[in-house]
Formats: structure tokens, C-alpha cells, sequence
């Protein structure tokens, strides 16, 4: 039982932040720890709701109550177990979360929610510092073989569960490394590979393999991974990206998000001293106001912009909370990312008319437009045009869907009408012994959800092998987020 | 809130309280005329929890003139209720709403009575449902709550409700954003799916057992067409309203004397609904209206009665004594002529007292068992009283000058009781202490027992007013732990000049 009263004596607090001119002049986590006693206390305005609205925030049903009470207590070994009972990787979500659960928690209503992120990263970093995550071997052996295609957030999860599971599990990545986009995508600055690194280890010590530069489609054909395990989970994530198909497009200097952010990430795994494309001294633009967007702005400083300008064709979002996404929806907010707050421009409800470049074919300006939305669609507003200088630009604007082709050519599979994988209500897609999870089945999302598809999908994939299964299984592949 | 249940802020109240005023449909039945003499005009209703059986109660309760039977589903209950009752407790209102609808019919108590049902209603077809199976009134209370706001924290006991729902602390109350209109257009949808609600095929279920309708002789009714006979025209209380009418129109004080027979049950208790009509809570002014009767009452002897009114009862009574006593004086003692010896004789039932908020009771005699069982205000001087006295006691003062039966002051919050010659074992100390009494206590029990004997004559009286200061030093003072507490920070706080309530919250709330 939580104190009652917790949240009427205690007022939302999050940890400091690194100072912005500190922490630009490297690449580590931006967030610190609170001290001592500090995140107890925080943890005591939890309510312990009778209906407890975060569950049903956060897709992996994290029991967030009980935690926090636990936490509260100063019982952190009996929290981590709480924690780990429905998420695989807390270190990754507690720094990359968007924390669905804060928006949905019963004491944002009206007053500033629990920062129950904070907690749960402290809960996980301080179960690693006591040496209290340790590899959880199966009892036995159940003798069938699963492939996972795929590691990104959603493939690791369905690993870890079947290999604890019994089964015995191979990873298959196209990549050099293994992470999917926590390791090639998510910049340093917002979780250090380390430690993805030291859940991997754990993963092996427990019996995961993990194949990494494994394309399959190319280097192994479906058909050939298919003969030689008795399930396939498909977690390649949605990975086709959007492009903008504008005059001057063909330019160089304008790329891709992820023709881009991986870079950065290789020069922190010590591939290279300089990357290749280079922000240094360079004008930035990055097209597309979102999460990738603004990781393109906290890399682009970090390598030392000249400027960095990003574009977002919608109007700003409003501050606090909208009537129309009323509690316990995720709210569309005008959001201050810790890359924002280390400089640069914004600009909202623009968009861009063309790319503008030198003789040598390089950019050298983007023509942009102020837009309104007129019934549902963007409408030029005449003789707002106006240019800016640029000499990097990137596009951060979403993805479209997975790359699918060598799974439809090779093995049959259905694509839905968005063109995902299509899947039934067990995560099977259309032929028979090949699940899909993650962003591959449900389109662009986040890392909870991609986990929360990697259990359940484990869970469907252990039932089909064995006729029955003990593993939990929190999300439907029908389950969408809480917005309007 | 304190004040509404006459209780003390700052100390604790047993909830759901126990109804030891009932232990029989017999008791109901006593109960339900005597709310009725309180308040001819109010229906009374009767809430029973749907489960097997239910029918048969319900029935019962239809005897005992009931106007309303109320059938509880297994899935209601409010946020501050038990986890054991709330899961636990009941079956689902559509299998007892069935059961009652139908015993009722086979009994022909059915078109006297308005059947209503409730737990967790929330739609235009769950009206429709309980319609269909006989209920004609139907009850909403969470599904408005959430609608105001309600998000079902169940902490409505502590004080934390978020959404400034059910709370006192006016920071929380600030944070209610609830609207009647809200309410207002809930009940407009609902009124508008049951116009729209049609038999949709309830594949696989045979309803014919619980949609049953039994034989029934021609022109029975299957709803409420006739009113409960409540019997009020025979009550002896029409006599004392005549008798009272300088009182009543007037305010003007009336002495008058009548014999009482123990057929007379809750004798005063709608003199006393004619005074409150009349004159509020407040009453009329100490004895405006002094009536003795001569006999031997019947049960629930001037229940109910509110301040001006003084019953002196020269014989004896039956149970319910003064129950709810709301300001009003009764006072019980032998007929002159007795020849028994007052002291060891019994003079009045058991349940004197239950729940009484106010007034005064002198008894000379013993009184029966759970004596002033949930008093929150009264003064009571009794010679001698049974098992259980002063059970869920939280405010008043009771004072007994002779033996006393076991599980004294089982679960009292407040108040204070004397007893003398206290055998401490049969105390239940588990909410009070025993102490010896102070010079304020000593003070206020010699008054107490003077008037007694001024009132009753009681020899017991007497024998200890003649060497007071030895009787003194024979008495007990049972004093419950937490109330001792608010009473001592209230006292410190009007001392220190400070607001007593402020004072009291913050040493509660620490
Ligand atoms: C730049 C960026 C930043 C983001 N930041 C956040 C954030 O802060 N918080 C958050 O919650 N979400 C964030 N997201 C979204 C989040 O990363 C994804 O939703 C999540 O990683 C999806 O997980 P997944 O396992 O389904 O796929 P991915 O992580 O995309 O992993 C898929 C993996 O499959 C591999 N693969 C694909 N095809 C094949 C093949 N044929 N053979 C072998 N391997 C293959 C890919 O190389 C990749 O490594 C971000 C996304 C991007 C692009
Ligand atoms: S995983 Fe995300 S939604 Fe779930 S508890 Fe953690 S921060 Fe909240």
C-alpha cells in the first residue's frame, strides 16, 4: 500500500540535466540520477490506484504501482523482480520511453504525473549495479529451434522469452552489430550502447546466438532459414523510409535520417575517428519536426553546426494538454527534447518547395512555403516563400512500412493494406510457421510496444511448438496506442 | 462531516456500521414502524443483497411493511467498501430481482410494495433488463460518479480522492471539475437507449426460469398499485398530538398524563415527527411538552423524540428504548405502588439507546443488553445493564450505578461511560482505557446523579448522594484511546487560541 497521501506533501521533480554546454562537448547520456532518498520520495506520490490507468498506458502492462511502493520502501531487489516480470529491458525504455504511462496516470489529471520512467531506470540501473541481473537459464531444453529475423527491440524480446522458453534461438541481423535501431539510429547521447552491450552478454550467457551481417533474403534465403528451424519470427521493423519528392531532390548533402544517424553511432563504437557526412561547420536543416528529427539536431550539434534548423509542416503543437486529447489519451504537445534545448531553430507549419544547389550539383538552400490546413489538406499560403542556406539537409519523415520484398517473392506472405506484414491473432502471418512482431507487423512505433510484440509473439510462437504456453502475452497485434 | 453523523472530527468511525438493532425480520418490522411514526410522509425501503433465497426475505419484508425492496447486485459498492464485500458478497440482481419478483406474486404481496434494483446499472439496457424482470424503480450511483468525474481511486475512506470527488480537504476539492449537466445529460442517454433498446436474441441462454410469471388468480397485480398499511391511525401518538396542540401551533408549554399499554409501540415518535415538522431540528425548548404515562409501554418507546419533549413513564418498557433519541428526555421508573425492589429489577429491554444523538435517559432499574450500542450524544444514568453496553458508542455519556454484563465498550470511538464498582475484566479494551475519574468528571456525574434521583427517586441514588465522597472513589471511567487524544489537541488549541478543527486535521493528518 502506497502513503496515501504522498502526492499531496510531494511536488514532480525530474533529475538535473547535464549542463548544455558540457554535455554538447560529448557524446554521453544527457539525464542524471537523482541523489539519495530524492527518487524514494518521488515514488511515494504514487496513489496506488484502485483502477490503475498506467497499466493501460504502457503496453507492456508494467505494474507500476507496485514498484513505485516497493521503491518507496527502498526494497530495489524485490522492484527489479516486479519490473523484469513484465519488461525485458527496462534500461531501455527507462531512457527512451515516451512514457505513454505518465500521460495516462490518474494523477495527471489534474496535477503533474508520477515520473514513473525515472523510476523504473533507477529500479534497472541499479539492479545491474548490484550484480542482481544474471543470466536466467532454462529448466530444460525443449529440442525446437526459432529464428529471429531481426534485432531491434522486438526481435531481442521474442529472443530472450522463447530462450528461457527452453528453445533454442538464433538472431539473425543484416548489420554489422546487433540492436536494430537502438544501436544504429538511436544517437549515444540518448542511451550508451554499453548498455545495450551488457544486456546482449546476458542474452548469450543465457543461449541466444546471435548472427550478425546475416541478410536473410540475400545471403540466406527465407525458404533455406525456414527448412532449418521449426519457427520464424519476422522482427525486420519498418524500415522503408519516406521521401520527399521535390525539385532538386537528386542533390548531394540531402539524405535520409538514417543515411545519416548511423554514422555518428559508428564513431562512437570506435569504426572510425571522423564519419563520413559530417555536420561540422555546416548549415543543417532537418525536415520533419518528430523524434528522429530531433535526433538529427542533437547529433548535428554535437559535431559542431554552423546552424541547425528543423521543419515540421504541422502547426505547433499546444503546451498543455489539448481539450481534445483529454486524459488518459497521448497527447500531441509541443515537447522540448534535451537536443532542443541545446540550441537551433524550429519551424512549424511549413513546407518545402525545392532544393537549391551549386554547379557541382551540391545543396546550398531549401525554398520553403508557409502552409494551412484547409479541409484535411495543406494549402500553399501565397507569398510566403522564402529561402534558407543549407549545405546538410535531412529527411526525418517517418517510415513507411517494412522491407518486405524477399519475404513476398520468396515465400508468399501477405502484406496488409498498409503494407506490413499481415498477421492473425497468434502473430502468424500468412504462411504457416513464420510469426511477425514489432514495427514489421504494426508499422513505425516505439520500443515498448516493439517489446511488448516481442513477448507476446514469443508467446504465440512457444503455444504453436508446444501446444501450450506459460508466457505472458501483452499486447494483441490488433492493440493500438491511447490517442485520438 | 463529523457534525452530520454527531461524531468527533478526528477519530475514526467503524464503517459499514453493524445494525445491532436488528436481529430478526421481528426487529425489522419494529424498525420499519419505527421510521415510519418518525416520518409518516418518507417511504420507507428495505435494501436486501440479491443471492438464493432472496425471494423468501423479501417476502418477509413485504410483511413487515416495507414500502420499498431495493435488490443489491453482487457488483456494486462504493470505493470505501470492504474487498470482501465487494467481491464477495451477493449474487447478480437479475437472479434475486427474478426470485423476489416471483415470491412475491405466489404470495400476493407483490402490489403493495415498489420493487427497485441497483449494482452497477449503467445502461439503458440493464433498465430495460430490470424492468423486464420486475423491478419498477432503478438505481444509479457509479456510473453518475464516474460521469462527475469518479475514477474509481477507492479511496473514498481516506480523504485522498484525487478528483476532489469524496473528500473534505478543500485542496482536493478544488480539483473537482464534475457538472450537473453532466449528470443531467448521462440520464438523458440512458432514457434514450431504453426508448431505442429492442429484445435482441440472447442466443444459447433459456430465460424462461428467471422471466417465469407464476399462475396467478385474475386481476393480480405484477407492480406497485396499493400502499403498505402501516397501521399509523391506531397509534397511541394520536392521542398525545391531540393532547399537544397548544405545543404544537403555539410553542406554548403542555402538562398531560395517559395511560400507555404495551400494544402502544413507538409511543412519542410521531408527536416528535409533528414537533420537527413544525419547529426543525432545533425542537421546541427543554419540556414544552411533559406527558406521563402510566402502564406498561411497548416496544421503541420514545424513538425518535427531538428536543421539548419529556416522556416520564411511571411502569416499565420494552426493547428500543429511546431509540435515535434525537434531544428529547425520557425518563422510566416503577409505578408507585410496586412492591419489588427497584434497583434489581429490569425496566426497560434490550437496545435502549441504539444510535441516539441527543437527549437524556434516566432508568431506574437494569436495563437489558447492548445498552446505548452506537450512542454518538446522549446522557444516559442507568442502575444495572447487560451484555455489550456501550458497543460502537462515539459520543454521549453514559452512567451506570450497578452491574453491568460482559464485552463492555466493545469498538467505542467517543464518548465516556461510568460504571460503579467496575469489574475491569469484562471490559473490552481494545479501542479505551480505564481510568479513575477527575475533578470535571466527579462534578458532572454528582449533578448527573442528583437529577436521577430528583427525576426517578431511585434509592440507589440516594444511598450514594448521602456519603458522595466515599461513592466517588467506587466509579470507573471508561475513556476511548483516540478520542482521549483530539480532545486533549482541541483543548490545547482553545487555550492557545487557535481554530480547534485546523488543529485537530493537522494532528491527524500529522
Ligand atoms: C532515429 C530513431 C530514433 C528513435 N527513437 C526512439 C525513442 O527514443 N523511443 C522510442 O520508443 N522509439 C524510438 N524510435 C522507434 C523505435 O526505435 C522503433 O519503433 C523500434 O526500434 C522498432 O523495433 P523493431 O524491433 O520492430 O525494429 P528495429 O529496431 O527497426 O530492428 C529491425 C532490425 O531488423 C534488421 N533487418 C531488417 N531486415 C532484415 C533482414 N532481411 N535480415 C536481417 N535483418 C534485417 C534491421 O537491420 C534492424 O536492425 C526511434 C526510431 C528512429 C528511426
Ligand atoms: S515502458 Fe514506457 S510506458 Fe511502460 S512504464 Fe516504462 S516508461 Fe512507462
Amino acid at each position: 500500500m502506497a502513503d496515501p497521501k504522498g502526492f499531496l506533501k510531494t511536488s514532480r521533480q525530474t533529475p538535473p540535466r547535464r549542463p548544455v554546454d558540457v554535455r554538447i562537448q560529448d557524446w554521453k547520456e544527457v539525464y542524471q540520477d537523482f541523489g539519495n532518498g530524492e527518487l524514494e520520495q518521488q515514488a511515494s506520490r504514487c496513489m496506488d490506484c484502485g483502477i490503475p490507468f498506467c497499466h493501460s498506458g504502457c503496453p507492456l502492462g508494467n505494474l507500476i504501482p507496485e514498484w513505485n511502493d516497493l521503491v518507496r520502501r527502498q526494497d530495489w531487489q524485490s522492484a527489479i523482480e516486479r519490473l523484469h516480470a513484465t519488461n525485458n529491458f527496462p534500461e531501455f525504455t527507462g531512457r527512451l520511453c515516451p512514457a505513454p504511462c505518465e500521460s495516462a496516470c490518474v494523477l495527471g489529471i489534474n496535477a503533474d504525473p508520477v515520473t514513473i520512467k525515472q523510476v523504473e531506470v533507477e529500479i534497472i540501473d541499479r539492479a545491474w549495479d548490484e550484480g542482481w541481473v544474471v543470466p536466467q537459464l532454462p529448466d530444460r531444453l525443449s529440442g525446437k529451434t526459432v529464428a529471429v529475423v531481426g534485432s531491434g527491440p522486438a526481435g531481442l524480446a521474442a529472443a530472450q522469452q522463447l530462450s528461457r522458453a527452453g528453445h533454442t534461438v538464433a538472431v539473425y541481423e543484416r548489420a554489422d552489430r546487433i540492436g536494430g535501431l537502438l544501436r544504429y539510429g538511436i544517437p549515444e547521447f540518448k542511451m550508451e550502447k554499453h548498455h545495450l552491450d551488457r544486456r546482449l552478454a546476458q542474452m548469450e550467457a543465457e543461449g541466444v546466438r546471435f548472427r550478425p551481417s546475416s541478410d536473410i533474403g540475400e545471403s540466406v534465403t527465407w525458404p533455406d532459414l525456414r527448412a532449418r528451424y521449426d519457427a520464424i519470427v519476422v522482427a525486420t521493423g519498418a524500415t522503408a523510409w519516406r521521401d520527399l519528392e521535390v525539385p532538386g531532390r537528386e542533390l548531394t548533402g540531402i539524405m535520409q535520417a538514417m543515411e545519416y544517424l548511423p554514422w555518428a553511432n559508428r564513431v562512437q563504437e570506435g569504426d572510425m575517428v571522423e564519419p563520413p557526412i559530417n555536420a561540422k561547420g555546416k548549415h543543417v536543416i532537418v525536415i520533419g519536426g518528430g523524434d528522429t528529427g530531433a535526433d538529427c539536431v542533437g547529433t548535428a550539434h554535437r559535431q559542431g553546426a554552423a546552424s541547425v534548423t528543423q521543419l515540421e509542416i504541422m502547426p505547433r503543437p499546444a503546451d498543455q494538454r489539448p481539450d481534445e486529447a483529454p486524459w488518459p489519451t497521448y497527447p500531441m504537445l509541443y515537447r522540448v527534447t534535451s537536443a532542443h534545448e541545446e540550441g537551433g531553430d524550429r519551424m512549424f507549419a511549413v513546407s518545402t518547395q525545392q532544393f537549391i544547389g551549386n554547379d557541382e550539383g551540391h545543396v546550398t538552400g531549401i525554398e520553403l512555403i508557409e502552409v494551412r490546413m484547409v479541409d484535411g489538406r495543406f494549402e500553399p499560403v501565397a507569398g510566403t516563400e522564402r529561402q534558407l542556406p543549407a549545405d546538410l539537409i535531412t529527411l526525418a519523415m517517418g517510415f513507411a512500412g517494412p522491407q518486405a520484398e524477399t519475404l513476398v517473392t520468396q515465400l508468399g506472405v501477405e502484406l496488409d493494406a498498409r503494407g506490413n506484414v499481415a498477421r492473425d491473432a497468434q502473430f502468424m502471418s500468412t504462411v504457416d510457421s513464420i510469426f511477425v512482431a514489432g514495427d514489421a507487423g504494426r508499422g513505425q512505433s516505439l520500443i515498448v510496444w516493439a517489446i511488448a510484440e516481442g513477448r507476446a509473439v514469443a508467446s504465440a510462437v512457444d503455444a504453436y511448438l508446444m501446444g501450450e504456453t506459460n508466457l505472458p502475452s501483452p499486447v494483441r497485434p490488433t492493440d493500438r496506442p491511447l490517442v485520438v | 462531516m463529523a457534525k452530520t453523523r454527531h461524531s468527533t472530527p478526528g477519530v475514526g468511525l467503524i464503517s459499514p456500521p453493524p445494525h445491532h438493532d436488528i436481529y430478526s425480520i421481528e426487529d425489522l418490522a419494529q424498525l420499519i414502524h419505527d421510521l415510519k411514526n418518525a416520518n409518516p410522509q418518507a417511504r420507507i425501503h428495505v435494501k436486501l443483497v440479491a443471492e438464493v433465497g432472496v425471494g423468501t426475505v423479501a417476502a418477509g419484508v413485504a410483511k413487515a411493511h416495507s414500502d420499498v425492496i431495493l435488490i443489491s447486485g453482487h457488483d456494486g459498492g462504493t470505493g470505501a467498501s470492504p474487498l470482501t464485500s465487494l467481491k464477495h458478497a451477493g449474487a447478480p440482481w437479475e437472479l434475486g430481482l427474478a426470485e423476489t419478483q416471483q415470491t412475491l406474486l405466489l404470495n400476493g404481496l407483490r402490489d403493495r410494495v415498489v420493487v427497485q434494483a441497483d449494482g452497477q446499472l449503467k445502461t439503458g439496457r440493464d433498465v430495460v433488463i430490470a424492468a423486464l424482470l420486475g423491478a419498477e424503480e432503478f438505481g444509479f450511483a457509479s456510473a453518475p460518479l464516474v460521469v462527475m468525474g469518479c475514477v474509481m481511486m477507492r479511496v473514498c475512506h481516506l480523504d485522498t480522492c484525487p478528483v476532489g470527488v469524496a473528500t473534505q480537504n478543500p485542496v482536493l476539492r478544488e480539483r473537482f471539475t464534475g457538472r450537473p449537466e453532466f449528470v443531467q445529460t448521462f440520464f438523458e442517454y440512458i432514457a434514450e437507449e431504453v426508448r431505442a433498446v429492442q429484445y435482441w436474441k440472447a442466443s444459447g441462454l433459456d430465460l424462461e426460469p428467471i422471466l417465469h410469471v407464476p399462475a396467478l388468480p385474475e386481476g393480480t397485480s405484477r407492480r406497485h398499485v396499493v400502499n403498505q398499511d402501516h397501521g399509523l391511525d391506531k397509534a397511541l401518538d394520536n392521542q398525545l398530538i391531540a393532547l399537544s396542540a397548544q405545543a404544537l401551533e403555539y410553542a406554548e408549554p403542555v402538562i398531560a398524563q395517559i395511560p400507555v399499554r404495551n400494544v402502544n409501540r413507538t409511543v412519542g415518535t410521531m408527536l416528535g415527527y409533528e414537533v420537527t415538522k413544525r419547529y426543525g431540528g432545533a425542537g421546541l425548548p427543554d419540556g414544552t411538552i411533559d406527558i406521563t404515562l402510566n402502564g406498561s409501554a411497548g416496544q421503541s418507546f420514545g424513538a425518535f423524540v427531538p428536543r421539548g419533549i419529556t416522556l416520564r413513564l411511571l411502569g416499565d418498557a420494552n426493547d428500543y428504548l429511546g431509540k435515535g433519541l434525537s434531544g428529547g428526555r425520557l425518563i422510566v421508573r416503577p409505578d408507585e405502588n410496586a412492591s419489588f425492589d427497584a434497583a434489581t429489577n429490569v425496566i426497560a429491554g434490550n437496545v435502549v439507546a441504539y444510535g441516539a444523538t441527543s437527549g437524556e435517559i434516566f432508568l431506574r432499574g437494569l436495563a437489558g443488553e447492548r445498552f446505548c450500542v452506537r450512542n454518538s450524544g446522549v446522557t444516559a444514568v442507568v442502575e444495572g445493564v447487560g451484555d455489550h453496553a456501550c458497543e460502537y458508542m462515539t459520543g454521549g455519556r453514559v452512567i451506570v450505578l450497578g452491574p453491568t454484563g460482559r464485552n463492555v465498550a466493545a469498538g467505542m470511538s467517543g464518548g465516556v461511560t461510568y460504571i460503579l464498582d467496575l469489574d475491569s475484566t469484562v471490559v473490552n479494551a481494545e479501542m479505551v482505557d480505564v481510568e479513575t475519574l477527575d475533578e470535571t468528571d466527579a462534578a458532572f456525574v454528582l449533578s448527573s446523579v442528583r437529577r436521577h434521583f430528583e427525576f426517578t427517586q431511585s434509592t440507589v441514588a440516594e444511598s450514594l448522594l448521602k456519603d458522595w465522597d466515599a461513592s466517588v472513589k467506587r466509579l470507573s471511567k471508561i475513556m476511548p484511546k483516540d478520542y482521549k487524544k483530539v480532545l486533549a489537541v482541541s483543548a490545547a488549541a482553545e487555550r492557545e487560541g487557535k481554530d480547534v478543527n485546523t488543529a485537530i486535521m493537522e494532528a491527524v493528518n500529522g
